[in-house]
């Protein structure tokens, strides 16, 4: 975790993002060719993010580990899989991430403990030596947030870090399924803007 | 019908955060999203989102994993990259139009259109040869080549991303057994289709393989399709690496894991 990673600005401009991800991608398509330098690279900048989600989603900080390293491994096995028409390697990354939490919360605890789960809305402030790079993304996201209406809001943080269903947030939230489904995705197009996503 | 589409676009969102539970819902989503251009491009824009939360997310991970994923992977064997071939499209399920897309690439790679537009409208000719020897009626017939360019234009999604990429370049050359290939590369996502003509045909349990032959490692790109009045239908190729050349070799069907005759072709790609 290098303060001056170029991942530091990640979020912070357009450009800056755009180069950010070119390099990324250019990793990913070394990595695809059994490049383990490269993946070591890829491995080194994307680490934080992977573990750093999936334990968000998860809470158990070994079960994350196990699914970190599941993740990383699959980053490296699939990653001729990965298209860049699609997104970029950030993305690609993190998209695997979050949702092998995911299947992980459906498989196993998830039977036992059909418990709907709860999330403080905050981006975590609790986590042991938290990455400098990390806190302008935080404070970006925080505040874009914040530029949500609380559903909104609420919707998106239950089901990205809290791991529920949109089913499950419209229980939570005593919100019909299809008030839910719109109060996501209106909450991702502000989202969307407000960090300047393309 | 229009209602349940807009109810199915709806979903892009949950989807995007992985919020739709798994099961026929969707299945639904996930099907629509092969054929829904604008739901494809919105899911794109709220996983960058997702992307942003995970960031924010950043926690640093137990040190002693980094050895262990790192040892993992070199012991770890690799998936090759994943090959489509655009020979045969399978029966149109929906209507779609299909001229506003062709008027959209062909707006942007009018050259590219022209020759792989050359193909389509062979293989549809050829569809429409094989309706007229069949004695089918002008409606049956009409019908068919409407689901085969509706298919053609779903079925080549990857194809139509390559072409309508903003600087998609044309390549050919001849091969040292006469026929020529014809390359469209689009550098930026270091993707390319190749389509031939007039490649000596091949005896029985023989294949041209497709390589990209790198500088440190050579990688299958797939077989050719069976060509088609001496045509093969367009393939694609992605993961392109800086000093790559397209070969193509005369292999054993179905094929080999490395090249194992002298190439016929060996085209430098420029990315």
């Amino acid at each position: 975790m290098n303060p001056n990673d170029s991942d530091a600005s990640r979020f912070t401009s357009a450009a800056a993002d755009r180069r950010g991800e070119r390099d990324l991608d250019d990793l990913l398509v070394h990595v695809a060719r059994g490049d383990q330098d490269a993946f070591e690279a890829l491995y080194d900048r994307m680490v934080g993010p992977v573990y750093g989600v999936i334990r968000r989603v998860l809470r158990d900080p070994s079960q994350s580990e196990e699914v970190a390293q599941e993740v990383l491994l699959e980053v490296w096995r699939t990653a001729a899989r990965f298209d860049p028409a699609m997104g970029g390697a950030a993305t690609w990354v993190t998209t695997i991430a979050h949702r092998r939490a995911i299947d992980r919360i459906r498989s196993t605890t998830a039977a036992a403990e059909r418990e709907h789960r709860s999330v403080d809305v905050s981006p975590p402030h609790d986590e042991v030596a938290e990455a400098v790079e990390a806190s302008l993304d935080r404070e970006r996201v925080r505040r874009c947030l914040d530029g949500l209406t609380d559903v909104q809001r609420e919707s998106i943080t239950l089901a990205y870090y809290g791991g529920n269903s949109y089913r499950q947030v419209a229980e939570l939230l005593h919100v019909t399924l299809g008030a839910i489904k719109t109060r996501i995705r209106d909450g991702l197009i502000r989202m969307r803007d407000c960090l300047g996503v393309s | 019908m229009r209602f349940f589409r807009q109810d199915l676009h709806t979903l892009a969102g949950a989807y995007a955060l992985d919020a739709i539970e798994p099961g026929s819902e969707l299945t639904r989503f996930t099907r629509h999203l092969n054929r829904c251009q604008t739901c494809a491009s919105e899911v794109r824009g709220f996983r960058e989102v997702g992307t942003a939360m995970a960031f924010a997310a950043t926690a640093e991970a137990p040190a002693e994993m980094r050895d262990r994923v790192l040892t993992a992977a070199a012991r770890t064997r690799q998936l090759p990259p994943e090959i489509r071939t655009h020979a045969r499209p399978r029966p149109a399920r929906t209507r779609v139009p299909w001229v506003p897309w062709l008027s959209g690439v062909v707006a942007t790679a009018a050259v590219a259109v022209a020759v792989f537009f050359g193909f389509a409208q062979a293989h549809t000719q050829q569809q429409l040869n094989q309706a007229q020897a069949q004695n089918h009626t002008l409606a049956q017939q009409q019908a068919r080549v409407e689901a085969e360019l509706t298919q053609a234009k779903q079925h080549d999604q990857a194809l139509a991303q390559i072409l309508g990429a903003p600087h998609v370049q044309l390549l050919s050359q001849g091969t040292t057994k006469g026929g020529v290939a014809v390359v469209v590369l689009d550098a930026a996502t270091r993707k390319l289709v190749v389509a031939t003509s007039g490649l000596p045909a091949l005896p029985a349990g023989k294949v041209y393989q497709l390589w990209l032959i790198g500088p440190v490692k050579i990688v299958s790109a797939g077989l050719l399709p069976t060509a088609q009045s001496g045509v093969t239908s367009p393939v694609v190729a992605t993961g392109l690496v800086k000093g790559d050349k397209l070969g193509l070799t005369v292999e054993p069907a179905p094929g080999s894991k490395q090249p194992t005759t002298t190439p016929i072709l060996a085209l430098p790609i420029p990315v």
